[in-house]
């Protein structure tokens, strides 16, 4: 084999702490080097051309490039010794970036322990073999995971665009958050006025078939084509015979139940519509507050419903969908700020969450639209806005910046004044982050058109005072306590991933963060794409951020989505494990780890075997560790592969 | 003895549905039993059981994969015949088990010892058990010996004496010796200071001939002529004879062996230099039990090692 190896200065990235052209001359001396040099920027075109030159002229058959993380330049190279007419498996690359220049500054170390890691690239390809790859047909269908204003939007553009959709929504409607809130900033404009014809274009186009009520119970498969088991959990209320009526939750007498939609503002029924505007505009049972299901005698709503549809036998449904990608949009909850004992921990029902605030604000809310005390139903005039309340504080481990918040609070203050043109409205605020289109002149006009009193500094304790809440906190800006007699609070409640999201990572086999939140790709280059191929973000479950912003990374993740089910075949990475059958002992250990279910049982002469279903695997390396026989090999990583590069290590 | 004769039935009652029935029969020596292959009622009559049975019968299992056998089993041997089934590397279906109480068996290098200066063990030509004891017919009389005083270190920390999963028992089931085991033996060696276990193995290991008895005496060591020791594609070990390579292989062997080794210690007995091999696997047995809750040749399930879970439920990770 005749080896060429490229030691990259990546400007002074590498080269200022790492004598590029010692490693180059080190190199020379390993086995089966041909030819070895150091070169500026190895992957620009004048790099690209010079490894092309080295290759004809030095008659290479395998190139190791000593440069950055394979993440980003890998396939770049890959492609360059290809069209120098190599196989790209016959190439290496020794990350002497991340791994060595970045991580120490002592430039002999440095240099000896890139030229190591380029002696351990050496040794493995002097192992490598030409691999090619083979294609696989794509199911052009997308799943979209989650309801709210990012999945509608990704679910849309994807169906316009001709791909077929199903989205699945956990519960009964869709619209997720934003459809609980009453205005948006910084426009004030109606939420569900704006959100609603989109959930309808949802129901009604062609190419999108929605399940709400249900959740993604299982996904395997893979890139092009995943197999997603979708639970549609029981209404007790057959969808199809439902009219929307209303007559049902009208008649339930179980009137005291807990309102999911509505932040418990107020009791509902057992059986509910959860608001006007749902889609699908169907009723469904609350079982845990169902006098049918709790005593067993009630069936009003059976009685009243004019269709027929309540079914109080009904089970959980499962439906088996393939896809060829998915878009996670599953969005968002709020921390569950009773951990704050010095706001009364939710002992005092005059202080409320800003979703709950919207809900009163919102003239299909429980209150009409009128914003009144949970306590006394009497009309609020002095109302505190406490900011960051599970935001950026690390004492109850949410160091982040709900981003949203500082502009919801300045819109729900103009609203009060709207609502009640007395009041007084305070804002509790740590700083205003306003980095939007139009944001900051927003936040301005709430202080100097709507007087409110903005008073930057924290909130030490709120408590009762007759029917009052007394609000002590620090300006921090006057340098003194105040204290306000408040008659109602609302927290603006930081925000983390949506109650399940870690479960639904896993099953979807994407990373997520200490707080649930998905990982992307790449934080600036890959925003929408995640590490596992096919699988997509958009919106708040990626990271928190607010309308307008989830309705970007919808498209964005549509058309990521569209780009990769635009094509007929993909081509499947030849990276992949196989068997050998002397060595098999037909344990079915590698069946039962496969993530993939690329592994099948076989017959070989009355012994059972294991073998890979090629286009299946993903090359994971799961079985390959786990086969205690060792009989499972993955091709570009086999036992010999890595050992050689060990031993080029560890030599003794 | 009564129980030998049941079992002598109870394995001629099984035989004609099994193409063979495995226990022990006498061996090239008096304290010495040997696996005995039953093929027919003659071969029934040499069977022997009790102090001397020593060898785990489940070591033949994989390589009579295809025939339907019988074992006779002790507590320890049944455990053996379980791990295998859990991971699904030899036929529930394809076993008949014959279990009975097992109340110890022999070490021999504690025999030895305690035979030093009266006579060589290859000399006594005869053993009875009386209760507690046993009785050596020795060229010089009789020889008394307390069987808890030469019986092996893993019969004093029993807690499976019966092979609960026989198809067939024989006799009253003994008590366990211990409810649990409490590692005592790995606590007084981590006791050593670490520069001092570390000589101590490298000590151990310098003995070592690389014969690979503890492998081939391993009833779990299914990879037998693929094993990684030997093989050249992969080439994981080197040949070499240096103290570092013996230990590399043997802590591969107990790795291999993490979660799966039911502590029969065939291993250690298998060795002809007398290495504590146990050891290294019972710190991983320790380790799995604690760390997954799963005790090897008694849970049904795939080993922990050998499969992934996307949560385990013993150990927290995430609260999510």
């Amino acid at each position: 084999m005749r080896i060429g190896v490229f030691i990259c200065h990546c400007g002074s990235n590498i080269a200022g702490t790492v004598d590029c052209a010692a490693v180059a001359s080190k190199a020379r001396a390993y086995p089966d080097v041909a030819y070895s040099t150091d070169i500026m920027y190895a992957c620009a075109e004048p790099g690209q051309d010079a490894i092309i030159a080295a290759i004809k002229e030095h008659l290479l058959t395998g190139v190791v490039v000593a440069s950055c993380t394979p993440r980003m330049h890998e396939p770049t190279f890959r492609k360059t010794v290809e069209r120098a007419g190599l196989n790209r498996y016959m190439f290496e690359m020794a990350n002497i970036r991340e791994h060595v220049s970045w991580i120490g500054k002592d430039i002999e170390a440095n240099t000896n322990k890139a030229a190591e890691l380029v002696r351990m690239a050496v040794s493995k390809l002097r192992l490598n073999r030409e691999l090619k790859p083979k294609s696989f047909p794509v199911t052009k269908r997308l799943l979209v995971v989650g309801g709210g204003v990012a999945g509608i939007q990704a679910a849309l553009d994807a169906a316009d665009a001709g791909l077929e959709v199903i989205m699945v929504e956990k519960q009964p409607t869709i619209g997720g958050k934003m459809a609980k809130l009453d205005k948006t900033f910084p426009t004030v404009d109606c939420s569900s006025c704006i959100l609603g014809p989109r959930m309808v274009d949802v129901a009604q186009h062609p190419n999108i078939t929605l399940y709400a009520y249900s959740e993604v119970d299982s996904i395997s498969g893979y890139v092009g084509n995943f197999d997603v088991k979708i639970r549609k959990k029981a209404s007790y209320v057959d969808w199809s015979k439902c009219t929307g009526c209303g007559l049902c939750t009208e008649k339930c007498p179980s009137k005291k139940s807990y309102d999911r939609f509505n932040e418990g503002v107020g009791p509902t029924t057992a059986i509910i519509i959860p608001f006007p505007q749902a889609i699908p505009k169907k009723a469904s049972i609350e079982r845990e507050y169902c006098r049918q299901f709790n005593t067993g005698k009630c069936g009003v709503c059976a009685k009243v419903c004019p269709t027929g549809a309540i079914d109080y036998g009904m089970q959980d449904e499962f439906i088996d969908a393939k896809v060829g990608g998915i878009v996670a949009a599953t969005g968002y909850d709020l921390m569950d700020w009773t951990v704050y004992q010095e706001y009364g921990g939710g002992r005092y029902p005059d202080v409320v969450t800003s979703l709950q605030y919207e809900r009163m604000l919102s003239a299909s809310g429980p209150t009409g639209g009128h914003i009144k005390r949970p306590s006394d139903g009497e009309e609020p005039k002095d109302v505190v806005f406490i900011q960051c309340v599970g935001s950026r504080d690390v004492s109850v481990g949410r160091p982040y910046c709900s981003g949203f918040c500082c502009m919801y609070t300045a819109k729900q203050a103009i609203l009060t004044k709207d609502h009640i043109p007395d009041s007084r409205s305070y804002v509790f605020y740590m700083d205003i982050r306003s980095p939007g289109k139009g944001y900051d002149e927003f936040t301005r006009r709430v202080q100097e058109e709507y007087q409110a009193r903005y008073i930057r500094g924290r909130v030490s304790m709120v408590y009762p005072k007759g029917k009052k809440l007394i609000v002590r906190g620090a300006d921090t800006l006057m340098g003194a306590q105040v204290e306000i007699e408040a008659d109602l609070v609302v927290l603006a409640v930081g925000a983390e991933a949506a109650e399940g999201a870690p479960h639904l990572a896993e099953k979807l086999r994407i990373s997520y963060d200490s707080y649930g939140f998905f990982m992307e790709g790449h934080p600036k280059l890959r925003p929408v794409e995640t590490n596992t191929a096919g699988v997509f973000l958009a919106g708040a479950c990626q990271g928190l951020k607010d309308i307008p912003s989830s309705v970007a990374q919808g498209s964005a993740a549509a058309a990521k989505a569209l780009a990769l089910l635009s094509r007929d075949m993909l081509d499947s990475d030849p990276q992949i494990a196989s068997v050998n059958l002397n060595r098999c002992v037909g344990c079915r250990k590698c069946i039962e780890v496969c993530p993939f279910k690329a592994i099948q049982e076989i017959d070989l002469r009355g012994q059972p075997k294991a073998e890979v279903i090629e286009t299946v695997c993903q090359g994971c390396g799961l079985c390959n560790a786990t086969c205690p026989q060792g009989a499972i090999q993955l091709s570009h990583f086999t036992d010999n592969q890595l050992l050689a590069e060990v031993e080029a290590l560890c030599r003794f | 003895m009564a129980i030998q004769d049941d079992i002598k039935s109870a394995i001629a009652e099984a035989l004609p549905g099994l193409s063979c029935v495995i226990g022990w029969g006498a061996g090239p020596e008096a304290l010495r039993a040997a696996p005995l292959f039953m093929r027919d009622a003659a071969d029934v009559d040499k069977f022997t059981a009790g102090f001397l049975a020593v060898n785990n019968p489940a070591l033949f299992l994989p390589s009579l994969k295809g025939a339907k056998v019988g074992l006779v089993v002790k507590g320890c041997d049944a455990r053996s015949v379980g791990q295998l089934v859990a991971e699904n590397l030899v036929s529930r279906e394809a076993i008949h088990l014959i279990g009975y109480p097992c109340r110890g068996v022999i070490d021999m290098d504690k025999a030895t010892a305690a035979l030093e200066g009266r006579c060589e063990p290859g000399e006594v030509k005869g053993l009875r058990e009386e209760n507690e004891d046993i009785v050596l017919d020795a060229p010089g009389g009789e020889i008394r010996l307390a069987k808890k005083d030469v019986a092996a270190d893993k019969c004093a920390r029993c807690r499976y004496p019966n092979a609960e999963s026989a198809d067939v028992f024989v006799g009253e089931k003994a008590a366990p010796v211990v409810e649990r085991d409490d590692y005592a033996d790995l606590a007084a060696f981590e006791n050593m200071a670490l520069d001092a276990r570390k000589a101590f193995w490298e000590k151990e290991m310098s003995r070592c001939i690389r014969c690979y008895a503890c492998r081939n005496a391993c009833p779990l060591c299914v990879c037998r002529d693929h094993c990684v020791a030997s093989s050249r594609e992969p080439h994981w070990l080197t040949q070499a004879d240096g103290v570092r390579d013996k230990l590399f292989f043997q802590l591969i062997h107990a790795t291999h062996l993490a979660g799966r080794c039911t502590g029969c210690g065939e291993c250690e007995r298998a060795c002809p230099v007398g290495i504590p091999l146990l050891t290294l696997k019972r710190a991983f047995s320790r380790q799995v039990e604690g760390l997954f809750g799963y005790t090897a040749g008694i849970d049904r399930s795939t080993p922990p090692l050998l499969t992934f879970k996307l949560e385990e439920p013993a150990i927290k990770e995430r609260e999510w």
